[in-house]
Parts: C-alpha cells; structure tokens; sequence
C-alpha cells in the first residue's frame, strides 16, 4: 500500500501529446486516490482527458510527469514488457468499442485472458462459465461478437474484465453505444460484479444520468481534474 | 486454446482460398522447373553423363557431336597425349527402330564398357556388355524387350534402362560400339569404315581436363578437345535454351514468393484491430507473432502437400514424351524457400505487430 492508504494513487500527472506548436496538454497535474472496493465515475465533457487518464492509470500509455501507483506497484516505472504482463494480471479493461476478439466466441473471449496468467484450464473454465452465466449470457456462450447485440457484448467485456480477478477494473464509456435502459442494465450489472467482487473501478462517462451507480466523482474539464463530493451536488 | 487454430476454424473460406493460392503457385513453380529441367535434360542428358572427363570432336563440327565425323585410329594418339589416362570412341547416329509395337526415331551410341564414354543413370538392369546388347533411355522400353533397328534390321536386346541419358529428347539407346558398327554399315552401306563421332577421354584423379584437353587440341590436327562440362554448355542452342527456362523459371518462383508474401503481410494488416485489442489487455508482442509464425508455417505445409500431389498428378497426367521425374531435392528445396521468404514477409508484419501502440484500443471507435 501507498502512504495514504489507497489502492490507487494518482500524483500530479500531466500529459502531454506531440511537442512544439502542435503539443496537446490533454491532462494537467491530475491528483487522485481511489480506495480499495470503490466504484467511482470520470465525467467531463469530449476531449476533457477521461481517456487519456484512465489509460495511463491502466498502463496502456505513459505518463508526461507524475507518478500513478496501485497498491504496491508503481505503474509509471514499469517497463513495456511489465505493462504487458501488469494489464494482464491486474488491469480489467472494459472498453468503449471493438472490445472483443471477432474470431472469438463469448467463452473463448474469457478463457483467452486466463490464458495470458497461465490460470489451469479447469479452473478457468468454471470462471468464465460463472461469470457468463452471472451476467445472463449463458446462453450466447458460443456466439461469436458479430452475432451479440451491443449490449450482449459489452457484458461479454465486463466478463473478460473480471476475468483474471483484476485490481483494478477501467471502463471507457461501456453505454456510448447503447440505449438509456440497456445502459443502465450494463452499469447496474458492472456495479454489482465490482461489488460482490470488492473490486475498484473507474468508469469514464458523460452521461450523468449512469452516476447514481456510483460512490464518488471526479470531474475533468480541459485536463482539469476535480473531485465532486457527491453525485447530487452536480450543477449541470 | 490457440489463437491461431480459432481464427482458421472461423475463416475457413479465407484459409481455405489462401492455402488454394499458395498451393497454385508453389505448383506452378515446381511443374516449371520439372518440366523445364526434363526437357534440358533430354537435350543434353546423353553428353552431360557421359562417363569421362572430357570429350574431343574434330574442327569442323564446331562443338557439335552429331555432326563430328573422326577416324577410328585418333583413339590411339589422344591416349598418348601426356595428362590423358584412357580413351575411347564415342558414336551416335539417329535411325528408326520398332519400339512397343510402333516405328519411332531413336538415338544410338555406340561405347566401350569399362572405357570412357559410357553412359550413367542406370535405373535398372546394367549396361550391355556383348554383342546384341543395349540400355534404353525412352521409348517405354521394359528389360527384356526385343527392339529391331530399321533399316538395318539389326535386333537388340534391353538389357537396362537409363535415366537422364537422352539425345535431342529423342528415346536414346547404348549399345557396345561392335554392335554400333554393324548397325551403322548395315544403315549406310558402301562407306569404307565406320566413322566415330568423338572421343571420350579421362585424367588422373585431381588433374585439371579442361588442361589436357587444350593440349590435345594443340598436339593432335584438326580436333578441339574440352572438359565434359564446357562441351556440354557449347552444344548448339543449349545455352539460350537453360537461360530462357532459368529466367522462366527464376521469374515464377520470384514472382510466387512476393505474391505469397504479400498474402501474409495483408493477412496480419487486416488484423491489426484485434492485434491492437490482445495487445491492450495483456498479450505480448512475442505471442501474437508466434500466432502469425504459426499460422504461415501451417498454410504453407499444407499447400506444399496440395501442391507436391498436383505436380505428382500433372507428371503423370501430362504425356510431354519426356523423362519427367520430380526430384525430392527440388520439392524440398523450392518449399522450404517458401517457407523462408513467407516467414520473412510474416517478419515485416511482426515488425508492424510491435509497432502497434495498445493505447490506440481505448480510443477505437
Ligand atoms: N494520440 C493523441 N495525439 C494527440 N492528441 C491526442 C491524442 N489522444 C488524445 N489527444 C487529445 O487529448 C485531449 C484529450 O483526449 P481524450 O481522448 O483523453 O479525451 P476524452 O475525454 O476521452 O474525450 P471523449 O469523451 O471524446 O472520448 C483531446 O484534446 C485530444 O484531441
Ligand atoms: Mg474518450
């Protein structure tokens, strides 16, 4: 654990794409903590840096300046090799699009990133039927992407996510391309799997209406982060 | 579970049709050049496994054996040149004869057993020793059939069977030079002698032919003498004809491999979203190129085996009137060629591969 005793620790993390007259300040001196078993939301509007953040947190892209850690690793010293190896291990990424392997089944989505920590073939095998079946999918279990509905495959996602028993789950608009009901049906799940779970997450959304799942949030406006006391007090 | 294994089984139509192209051009190429390298062959295959070092015409032929005419007691005074260690006549003339019931243009050499100018290749039987005797190159002659010279009358008996040792792609058959003669005379009655066409000549071990055949040039009259393998690139034509075949078929192979290549290397572009994907959530560079590797090797075995059964097929299907054999090494050689120059375009896409930024994941859209 880190000094203040959360599971994630974000420190004055800035980042900067491209250099000179074209350099972007996407994300200036963000400051976080995130304690262990919380679900919190990143809202801000498009181009704010939610993206930009949580992929940093998540070790798919490296920091300009400061340092990010969760628990006792300090993601912004690893390697390229031990962020493969930190994604796979520690990280459940539920992403906004093209989420899922297409040659892939449902299942083979799920047993595939067991693969990648060596789970035992058994083992991993009840998992990813537990979790299906958790997430209503019991029965696509052998569909391929391309024959799921939106939402059907961004539950597939969230499975893969909490597949290996992650840290950390980061989600980037899991309700961009679904209807307001379907939405709500895919975050109340994602909560209660994070729950039940005791795991962390962060889900990046513009859509306040997805914030009343949540415990806290932070808000990000040009690369700005700030931290919301509570849902209700959002003015917008 | 494979990533490699699960992609084929849910693109089966997509492998299916690149194992197809591969298979084709890797045919292609192997016909080609069994084809190429048979007909070569029955052009030159008499000459080129002659059993000696080197071979002497005389001057007027211009490197032409069918059109050297030399007397007999030349044998003796090449034996005699200093570097030569044997000699003996070689002669070849183009007759009729009754080969498995039809009448058929044939080549005829005549040769001393155990002398130089004997023929190699046998694939069966052995080579004649006495009168009456020959090996047959061609013809779809069997051991044991009886084969009757026309004019001449003569009857010869087949007592091997040579592979790679035709003439002018003509059925060519070895016969001792007694047996020759008679042939001969009887073909073309009221010539004094018997001329000999050539002769074939052999050097100590380790000595340099192409030497020795300069010198008989020099010392002996109206006779160019050369090292087996200059006489067989001087033949008439020979030359422009193997160039052509090796600029075909160097083209087809070189052609085939980039075609190959460029398969593979759109095979992995077109992935790069679901490359870019595994890579986000944790798989390694290493892997994904193994599932590149992996899935080239097993496209191109199984189209080499496609391709081998067709080449087999066409060889057999294909009555060309040559000596077709598909050789082991030229099967091994032009897949494992293959092999290297797709694993080599994998390479370039593997290099594309580590490129790949994960972060791009998280912003598809
Ligand atoms: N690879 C990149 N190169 C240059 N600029 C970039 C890159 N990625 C993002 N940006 C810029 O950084 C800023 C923040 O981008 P980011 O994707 O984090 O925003 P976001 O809050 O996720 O937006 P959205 O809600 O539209 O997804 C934007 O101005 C964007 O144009
Ligand atoms: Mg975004």
């Amino acid at each position: 654990m880190n000094d203040s005793g959360s599971l994630l620790q974000v420190n004055d993390v800035s980042k900067v794409y491209g250099t000179g007259h074209t350099a972007v300040t996407a994300l200036d001196q963000a400051t976080m903590s995130v304690d262990q078993g919380e679900f919190v939301a990143l809202l801000g509007p498009s181009g704010s840096g939610k993206t930009t953040l949580i992929s940093i947190v998540g070790g798919l892209l490296a920091a300009t300046s400061g340092t990010v850690t969760l628990g006792d690793i300090e993601v912004t010293a690893l390697s390229r090799k031990d962020l493969t190896r930190f994604r796979a291990e520690r990280v459940g990424f539920v992403f906004q699009s093209a989420n899922l392997v297409p040659f892939l089944t449902a299942r083979e989505n799920l047993l595939y990133v067991a693969t990648l920590v060596k789970t035992p073939k058994k083992a991993a095998q009840q998992r990813a039927d537990q979790l299906l079946e958790e997430l209503g999918l019991a029965d696509r279990a052998k569909n391929l992407p391309e024959q799921l509905s939106g939402g059907e495959r961004q539950r597939v996602a969230i499975g893969r996510a909490l597949m290996n028993d992650p840290d950390l789950v980061l989600v980037d608009e899991p309700t961009a391309s679904l209807d307001t009901a379907l939405g709500r049906q895919v975050v109340q799940l994602l909560r209660r799997e994070i729950k039940d779970r005791g795991k962390t997450g962060i889900m990046v959304t513009h859509d306040l209406r997805m914030v009343e799942y949540t415990d806290r949030v932070f808000e990000i406006l040009d690369g700005h982060l700030t931290h919301v006391e509570s849902p209700s007090t959002l003015g917008h | 579970m494979g990533l490699a294994g699960a992609e084929i089984r849910r693109a089966k139509l997509r492998f299916g049709l690149l194992t197809g192209a591969v298979s084709l051009l890797i045919f292609l190429v192997l016909l080609l050049s069994t084809l190429s390298s048979a007909l070569v062959g029955a052009l030159v295959g008499a000459l080129e496994g002659l059993n000696a070092d080197g071979i002497v015409y005389a001057d007027f032929a211009r490197d032409n054996i069918a059109a050297s005419r030399m007397d007999p007691s030349v044998v003796t005074s090449i034996a005699s040149v200093d570097g030569v260690v044997a000699a003996s006549a070689v002669a070849t003339f183009t007759t009729a004869a009754n080969l498995t019931g039809a009448q058929a243009d044939v080549q005829v050499f005549g040769f001393s057993p155990n002398a130089p100018g004997a023929p190699q290749g046998l694939s069966d039987g052995r080579l004649p020793t006495t009168a009456g005797e020959i090996a047959i190159d061609g013809g779809g002659a069997t051991i044991g059939d009886v084969i009757t010279l026309d004019p001449a009358g003569t009857s010869l008996t087949v007592v091997g069977l040579l592979r790679g040792a035709q003439f002018n792609a003509l059925p060519t058959m070895y016969t001792t030079l007694d047996t020759y003669a008679e042939a001969f005379a009887l073909t073309n009655p009221g010539l004094p002698f018997v001329p000999i066409n050539a002769v074939a000549f052999d050097v100590a071990d380790g000595a340099d032919a192409s030497a020795v055949a300069q010198r008989i040039s020099s010392e002996i009259p109206d006779v160019t003498g050369y090292a087996l393998d200059e006489a067989v690139a001087l033949i008439p034509g020979i030359e422009s004809i193997s160039q052509s075949f090796g600029i075909l078929v160097g083209l087809t192979f070189v052609i085939g491999i980039v075609v190959i290549g460029f398969f593979f290397l759109i095979l992995t572009v077109q992935k790069l979203r679901p490359f870019t994907l595994l890579r986000a959530i944790g798989t390694s560079t290493p892997r994904l190129a193994a599932t590149v590797a992996s899935q080239i090797v097993l496209v191109v075995l199984i189209a080499s085996l496609i391709a081998v059964g067709l080449t087999l097929a066409a060889v057999q299907g294909l009555n060309t009137g040559l000596p077709v054999t598909v050789q082991p090494s030229l099967i091994l050689g032009v897949v494992v060629s293959v092999l290297i120059f797709s694993l080599l375009a994998g390479a370039l896409s593997i290099r594309r591969i580590a490129r790949i930024d994960p972060a791009s994941a998280v912003g598809a859209r």
